[in-house]
């Protein structure tokens, strides 16, 4: 049980937990202690001396005490208010206070309210400038010495939390600085621009661009007037009390201007939420805050600062219908009424399973809910799908298949937690950013081992304790064969086994063929590798494993996360803290999307239509009868279109015709169609085919949900309204069922959502009350509101309440040739968003990463007689795509790295053909064979100079502030004098 | 057979149209908010009347220049003095005790009002003073001044 001890505080006695931190204790009690450096999600770090306290006579930092039996605090003493107000003073030499003209005014100034709770109303020493100069060669935020109090924060959460160890302060130089690795200027250094360190500053001295000059009444004006009116508060005050009053009342008036709303972030499927800071439309910034479920304060470059899309000059404003050889902009009643007589004319002449609808994984759950509604209710067809094809439904089917849940089974504090973390096909550091921060957060402070099995040598596998190379698509090999062999030692849960699990004696009789040898011929990991993965695996308290597209986009992608599962049921690592299985999910609501019903075979919720029960509730609630054979996914429709099949396509907020494998043959498909409806934000590659174009509205402008990869769900609230002329994704498909006779009536998401969770039993308890804010649930909801975010203890989702083991074969179905020699791996950029229709929208962006290239590895090029920056076409049997070589260790061999994240020339699908999993039709993206041609030997690297993978990182843990003390000049507050 | 296409004929709204369109949301707003807009119409006319509508403007589409102007203009060294009072001033007011100023200038007042008739004109010799000192009015005010300067000078 827990333990407590008693601490004394200024005589009152307080119950404390063993080992807490002592400045944590106080501010849990009404007692009061100044502090600037502490921020409770970054713990101490012991540079401001502002929580100077006396404890057992001794007078000491509280951020740095820990408790004890007994300890006898005191804090309001002379002598250490002496000490207190010696430090405050300090920090106002490094800091001025011009409040009211300062952008970071915002009530939220650490420095600012610190002060004024302190009561400080002069100072002493005056405020002395550095000889350095503002930092303004950053795209998105900038750096002003003369401002920064040396707290460590931006160091700290650089160096802990982000990880990605640029940041550090030089305390040897006689005016000690923060500095971007071996100081460099901002731009030019390592810095991946997540952001968290001007979210952590407490002050202005590390900022955003888009506060500065923005955010107050009078902080807009030309810099040199500026300076006049600093100059001009710091006459006029006499001391800090009328400044802070002045100041105050211009923060609350600022309150009125500035609107802050919570959103998700709308990339990736990690489901950071923070708030957004508007003016109109403008967006000022994004503050992430302690409370965000996912993310706590962390962000990365898109999620902070990659939001100039939703302003873009190119969002459509009008529907656009195709007349002739133009598109024609016209009124949305004449948009809706064209697409509802087609639809009408296509579902009348050739049958409603002409009809075909593809939800979008960028939109909310509400929307894809409507989609499927829109498909089965007033179509009456189930050929409704979403992009979660291209991606993680492979995983899914293997977590049904074995465990019964197709989601993360615990949360991103599991994987954090977790002893043991594998990643499998995963390029975490750069598609779920925040997610691997925790990981290399754990794997740094906290002795987690990370081992990771990739073609590439990315981020994650440059840290890890063990890194693996296995031959591309051979995964399901070695994870059987390393199965097999913690069996043959005996290594198993057995306890685990017998209690939750089936089918052990026919599995293990289907894993004979796994032996070591025949593992490590096909993969290329030497026997004694595999064993002592075997062995770690095995032994190590918990464990989690990570994986993505690297193993979904094969042919054997299902099996392989099956076999995921599989080890992980045989090693007992279900159901328990820091353990189980964790498909990331790739965009922020891919999850969602199919979890609320746009799927060809699942109602909402994941309940087959097959199913005469579930579907009568549908067809009861809904009025309607629904076809019980599942309908067609993505990849079927395209094959129908050719097959003359299918008629009629609506495809929300998708670029199917870049994103789906094979470019050309899946463009051919569209022309075919009688009708093609595409709804986005943009005129895309995809609407280039259609027939109707919609406008819709982002995420920052409607409400909705999304539901991030831990199976979270999350409320969005609308920022600013529409852009003119759009609409969001919900009210234009109800918009076109109330024209086919359905009025929904729906006047807000929050009534899509109640619907949905009084049909789906997984969703039983989703309800906007229990979402408000920062509030999320973690779906199997109940009826009562009681979520789960780490499934499994009590059993698997099936009947007797046990998981089942999966038998699986292999067989070698993809390779190299001699004529098309090369493999093409492709994946995503930390900086760029899938095809990149959003992230290419921001000029800092760009600026940074203006295009995709193609990595080669050192023998390659050596081979091949080529250097960086050349050019290169690739062919495949599929096409071709040309583009920019970089030359690294990255990749090895024979095998070439594309990043995704390109519309043009090099798009990675020109390459990719019809290949797909065999049991859920995603494209194996992955399996793609090429031969080079060289156009140009070498020329202008792709990647500028001023981009973060040129940048040197200086690696330590935290701020170093011992540093600070051994400095000659550092005196411990209060010590001078006497008392 | 859908080719791709991407030529867009712009939606064009005639400029009669658009007006149409923004009276209607005008209208709308004022029929909306009927009773505000009429109370801000009587605001409008108080402030014309007074004049003072004409130099708001005036001062709104030069606020730029005039806060420019003072604010330069005020952080020049020469005004650093006044800068400094101003704020002092106002702690002043706060310290002085006003009560025994009052009551200090209405004696002051009751003084002036005596020396101005023989108070002017009379000669007073040594002796009218020590017999001046036996009158109880002049005695008290003696009493005071001698206690003012003593408090002076501490």
């Amino acid at each position: 049980m827990n333990e407590h001890i008693v601490v004394t505080i200024n005589g009152k006695e307080y119950l404390a937990e063993p080992d807490q931190n002592l400045l944590e204790l106080i501010n849990s009690t009404d007692e009061q202690v100044p502090q600037i450096c502490y921020n409770e999600s970054l713990g101490p770090i012991q540079t401001c001396d502002t929580c100077i306290v006396q404890v057992d006579g001794e007078r000491t930092r509280a951020c740095g005490t820990t408790i004890k039996t007994g300890m006898k605090v005191q804090t309001k003493l002379p002598h250490v208010h002496k000490a207190q107000k010696e430090s405050l003073e300090r920090i106002l030499e490094k800091h001025e206070l011009y409040c009211t003209v300062c952008d970071y005014n915002n009530g939220s100034c650490e420095i600012h309210n610190t002060m004024a709770d302190f009561g400080l109303d002069h100072q002493s020493q005056s405020f002395q400038p550095t000889s350095y100069e503002k930092d303004e060669s950053g795209t998105f935020y900038r750096y002003d010495p003369d401002q920064c109090i040396l707290c460590g924060r931006c160091v700290e959460v650089c160096q802990d939390v982000q990880v990605n160890e640029t940041l550090t302060i030089d305390w040897d130089r006689q005016e000690p600085r923060v500095i971007w690795d071996h100081d460099v200027p901002i731009d030019e250094s390592s810095c991946v621009n997540c952001g968290q360190c001007s979210t952590v500053c407490p002050c202005n001295a590390m900022m955003e661009k888009g506060m500065e000059g923005q955010a107050g009444f009078m902080t807009g004006t030309e810099p040199g007037l500026l300076k006049s009116m600093i100059n001009l508060t710091k006459k006029v005050e006499t001391g800090y009390g009328p400044l802070f009053a002045v100041s105050d009342s211009e923060a609350a008036m600022r309150e009125h201007v500035i609107k802050k709303e919570k959103t998700v972030c709308t990339y990736c499927g990690v489901g950071c939420s923070f708030d957004v800071w508007t003016k109109g439309r403008e967006i000022l910034k994004v503050e992430p805050s302690a409370e965000s479920p996912a993310n706590g304060i962390s962000t990365c470059i898109k999620g902070k600062f990659g939001w100039d899309y939703v302003n873009s000059d190119e969002r459509l404003q009008y529907p656009l219908i195709r007349r002739g050889d133009h598109f024609e902009e016209v009124e949305w009643e004449e948009a809706i009424a064209y697409v509802a007589d087609r639809m009408t004319e296509i579902k009348e002449e050739k049958g409603a399973d002409h009809l075909g609808f593809i939800s979008s994984s960028k939109a909310t759950n509400e929307e894809s809910y409507v989609m499927q509604k829109l498909a089965r209710q007033v179509i009456g067809t189930n050929n409704v799908d979403n992009c979660s094809r291209y991606c993680q439904a492979p995983a899914t089917k293997g977590l049904f298949r074995t465990v019964g849940y197709g989601g993360d089974s615990g949360s991103i504090d599991d994987i954090a937690a977790s002893k043991l973390a594998l990643i499998i096909g995963s390029n975490t550091a750069e598609s779920h950013p925040v997610l691997a921060s925790r990981m290399k957060r754990s794997q740094k402070l906290f002795g987690q081992k990370l081992f990771v099995f990739d073609l590439r040598k990315h981020e994650m596998a440059r840290r890890a304790d063990r890194f693996y190379q296995p031959k591309t698509g051979t995964d399901l090999v070695w994870l059987s064969a390393v199965t097999k062999y913690i069996l043959d030692q005996g290594w198993e849960d057995k306890p685990f086994l017998e209690e939750w699990v089936n089918g052990f004696d026919e599995y293990r009789r289907s894993l004979e063929p796994f032996t070591m040898d025949y593992a490590s011929n096909l993969t290329g990991i030497p026997e004694e590798e595999l064993k002592r993965v075997a062995k770690e695996v095995a032994h190590s308290e918990t464990v989690a494993v990570c994986w993505a597209m690297g193993v979904t986009q094969h042919m054997l992608g299902s099996d392989t996360s099956t076999a995921i599962s599989n080890l992980l049921l045989i090693t007992g690592n279900y159901g328990k803290p820091g353990t189980g299985a964790y498909p990331l999910r790739g965009h922020n609501n891919v999850q969602g999307c199919s979890d609320f019903g746009s799927m060809p075979n699942f109602f909402p919720g994941y309940e087959p239509t097959t199913d005469d029960e579930v579907r009568a509730r549908y067809e009861k609630a809904w009025g309607a009868v629904i076809p019980k054979e599942p309908g067609m996914d993505n990849h079927e429709m395209i094959e129908s279109i050719h097959r003359g099949d299918l008629s009629m396509m609506y495809v929300m907020g998708e670029d199917t015709g870049i994103v789906d494998a094979n470019i050309h043959y899946v463009t051919a498909a569209f022309e075919k169609l009688d009708l093609f409806i595409v709804q986005d934000l943009f005129f895309t590659k995809t609407a280039e085919y259609a027939d109707v174009v919609l406008p819709a509205a982002p995420s920052l402008e409607k409400e909705g949900t999304f539901t991030n990869t831990e199976r979270r769900i999350q409320r969005l609230y609308q920022s600013f309204a529409p852009l003119e002329g759009t609409k969001p994704d919900w009210e234009i498909i109800q918009l076109i069922a109330k024209e086919l006779g359905r009025d929904w009536g729906y006047t807000h998401p929050s009534e899509i959502m109640h619907e949905a969770a009084s049909l789906a039993p997984l969703f039983a308890g989703v309800h906007y009350d229990r979402l408000e804010g920062y509030g999320s649930l973690q779906w199997p909801v109940a009826e009562d509101g009681t979520d789960q975010p780490l499934l499994f203890t009590e059993g698997f989702p099936f009947d007797d309440h046990k998981a089942k083991l999966y038998p699986l074969k292999y067989e070698v179905m993809y390779d190299t040739d001699e004529e098309y020699d090369l493999h093409v791996n492709n994946g995503r950029l930390l900086e760029h968003f899938h095809e990149g229709n959003m992230t290419y929208k921001s000029s800092g962006i760009k600026r940074k990463t203006p295009s995709a290239f193609i990595e080669v590895s050192k023998e390659l090029a050596k081979e091949r007689g080529i250097e960086e920056g050349a050019e290169v076409k690739l062919l495949s049997e599929s096409g071709e795509a040309t583009g920019v070589v970089t030359v690294t260790d990255r990749v090895r061999g024979k095998e070439l790295f594309l990043p995704l994240n390109d519309n043009g020339k090099s798009a990675i699908n020109y390459l990719t053909d019809n290949r797909v999993d065999k049991d859920t039709n995603t494209p194996a993206y992955k399996e793609v064979a090429v031969k080079m041609k060289v156009l140009k030997k070498k020329g202008k690297s792709p990647i500028p100079y001023n981009n973060h993978r040129r940048g040197n990182p200086v690696p330590q843990i935290g701020v170093k502030v011992e540093k600070k003390w051994q400095r000659e000049d550092y005196v411990f507050p209060g010590s001078q004098g006497g008392r | 057979m859908a080719k791709a296409i991407s030529k867009i004929k712009r939606y064009e709204v005639s400029r009669e149209d658009q007006v149409e369109q923004d009276v209607q949301e005008v209208k709308e707003a004022v029929a909306d908010h009927k009773d505000s807009i009429l109370k801000g119409v009587e605001l409008l006319k108080a402030l014309d009347d007074e004049g003072s509508l004409d130099a708001m403007t005036a001062f709104v589409k030069a606020k730029d220049e005039t806060l420019a102007n003072v604010v330069k203009e005020i952080d020049k060294d020469q005004y650093e003095p006044l800068l400094r009072n101003l704020p002092e001033l106002v702690f002043l007011l706060g310290e002085i005790d006003m009560r025994g100023i009052r009551e200090l200038s209405l004696r002051l007042n009751h003084g002036l009002e005596t020396m101005k008739g023989r108070g002017t004109t009379d000669h007073t010799s040594f002796l009218d003073l020590a017999k001046a000192l036996k009158d109880p009015e002049i005695n008290r005010s003696i009493t005071m001044l001698l206690h003012f300067l003593k408090g002076m000078g501490k």
